[in-house]
């Protein structure tokens, strides 16, 4: 009897087992329910919206990670020097149709913005981005790739006088253009501003 | 005798009133509208205005609003010319998404859409004519491939010149990341200046030096340095009641500008004196005693009453807002 009435106090071991392991599939449950609440509410990262193209509000710009930080910042000198060059060149090309049609001028302004951008291909990949602004990377290289093959498509206009390698180099000029572009609005958002 | 006399009158009679009727026969009248390209959200007023600038519990009204959102006004003008359909726009607005984040901006409708509600294709433009070259002004040259582009040759001349200047704080385009701190050559990105080239290349710019008339009734007057080395004004005789419009870009950013006299949208292309002369060459191309008929491209009180030439205003399918300005003979209201 006393020993009867001394299981019937104490819960068999099996329930005990059976009530613990409810308890913790429910703090599991709950666990993932509130990990997945907070990754929904948080605004994807500067590095996953450029690889998904995705273009964010002007509210919800997320700031970036302090790696991220650094490689901008490494980027900033460099990315200054190919703005201007690529302004540059559009202006050589300007004045080459709107003013003078003198090739040898285009090719004496075009030719050392070969070299600035084949300069700024080669600081750039030696440059290690973070593993999240690896496709914006590429990218800018990619960019840097077409203004160098912009610049050499320009001067082939000294061989033959065609203004063929004019709209070809635009149209690379004008694909770079966008690219970083792209690049500096996830690095930079306040390079331009309302004017 | 007698009747011959009667004969040659009845007939120079005749020919004096055909002669005084081919003229209103032939007027020209155009229809406008004012479009919404984007809108700069939550700008400091003081950075807009610096007469504006917000002081905390201040009761005057030029001191009391701390932020506004600034549309990008882009003005359509049709007409149809010795047979001919014109569409000019003065400005193009912008359409480079990635622009977004990086001035606050919303509402932003591609103009091309945008015009299908005034009865446009972007195909039927012919003309645009750019107050100036920045990226938020001339960035949507691309989407209408038959207009001719009007820039003024100072323009150009002033982005050489800054990029090419010795000082890399003058020559820059942008002197440091989250701000040009409004350098010349600020404003004037690559990609805008592709758009720009590229109607250079097909054959479709016109380099204006000074004034031109580019239409019966539209007219391009320089306004050098009143916000860009090489800016410039649009004047467009209706044709209508509505009389003369001056269409300002950034020479005026601001039509409460104007009629206050105070700056707006600094910048350091820009002089304040050649921009109140530009102030009030509007009154004078307008004839008006008030600034009425000059439209600002940011002004804050757009499409509402309070800016009284876009009082007829809506929201179009697209959510831009649009105001009807000029109806020309013939043609019906686009307000739905």
């Amino acid at each position: 009897m006393g020993q009867q009435s001394g299981a019937a106090a104490k819960p068999p071991q099996w329930k005990v087992v059976l009530v613990a392991a409810i308890v913790a599939g429910l703090i599991a449950v709950v666990a993932v329910a509130v990990q997945r609440e907070f990754a929904a509410n948080k605004p994807p990262s500067a590095a996953a919206s450029f690889a998904a193209g995705i273009a964010l509000s002007g509210y919800d710009v997320p700031a970036l990670t302090a790696e991220e930080e650094a490689y901008a910042a490494a980027l900033w000198p460099i990315h200054s020097e190919v703005k201007l060059a690529a302004v540059r060149m559009i202006f050589a090309g300007l004045n080459y149709k709107t003013e003078n049609q003198d090739v040898k001028e285009l090719k004496s302004k075009v030719l050392p913005l070969t070299k600035t951008f084949k300069d700024a291909s080669t600081r750039v990949n030696r440059m290690r981005p973070p593993v999240s602004l690896q496709d914006a990377h590429d990218s800018y290289r990619e960019a840097l790739v077409l203004y160098t093959s912009a610049t050499r498509e320009m001067v082939k206009i000294a061989e033959d006088g065609k203004d063929e390698h004019l709209f070809l180099a635009q149209k690379r000029s004008e694909q770079a253009s966008l690219a970083i572009l792209k690049l500096s609005d996830l690095l930079w958002p306040g390079e331009y501003k309302p004017n | 005798m007698k009747n011959k006399l009667k004969r040659a009158l009845v007939v120079a009679g005749l020919a004096a009133v055909a002669m005084l009727a081919a003229p209103v026969a032939q007027a020209q009248s155009y229809s406008v509208w004012v479009v919404e390209s984007s809108r700069f959200m939550g700008v400091p007023y003081g950075a807009f205005m610096p007469d504006r600038v917000f002081v905390p519990g201040s009761t005057s009204k030029f001191n009391n609003i701390n932020t506004v959102d600034l549309p990008v006004n882009v003005g359509v003008i049709k007409g149809m010319v010795n047979g001919k359909l014109e569409v000019v726009m003065a400005d193009a607005g912008w359409k480079q998404q990635d622009y977004l984040k990086m001035t606050g901006s919303d509402h932003w409708h591609p103009l091309p859409e945008t015009m299908k509600q005034l009865g446009i294709s972007a195909d039927q433009v012919t003309k645009i004519v750019v107050g100036h070259g920045h990226w938020d002004h001339a960035g949507a040259l691309s989407d209408f491939p038959n207009a001719v582009l009007y820039i003024q040759k100072k323009e150009l001349e002033g982005i050489e010149w800054a990029i090419n200047y010795p000082h890399p704080r003058i020559s820059a385009t942008n002197v440091s990341p989250g701000g040009c701190a409004r350098t010349p050559a600020c404003g004037y990105p690559p990609k805008t200046l592709d758009e720009i080239y590229g109607k250079v290349l097909a054959g479709k710019a016109v380099i204006v030096d000074g004034e031109m008339e580019i239409l019966p009734g539209i007219r391009i007057y320089p306004a050098h340095n009143a916000h860009t080395a090489g800016s410039q004004l649009l004047a467009v005789n209706t044709g209508t009641s509505v009389g003369t419009l001056v269409f300002g870009s950034d020479v005026y950013s601001s039509w409460q500008g104007i009629r206050d006299w105070m700056m707006a949208n600094p910048q350091s292309s820009a002089d304040t004196a050649q921009q109140f002369l530009a102030y009030e060459k509007c009154y004078k191309l307008t004839g008006r005693s008030d600034p009425n008929n000059c439209i600002a491209a940011h002004e804050p009180t757009s499409y509402t009453a309070d800016y009284p030439i876009m009082k007829n205003n809506w929201v179009g399918a697209n959510g831009a807002r649009m105001a009807e300005i000029s109806l020309a003979s013939g043609e019906s209201s686009k307000r739905k």
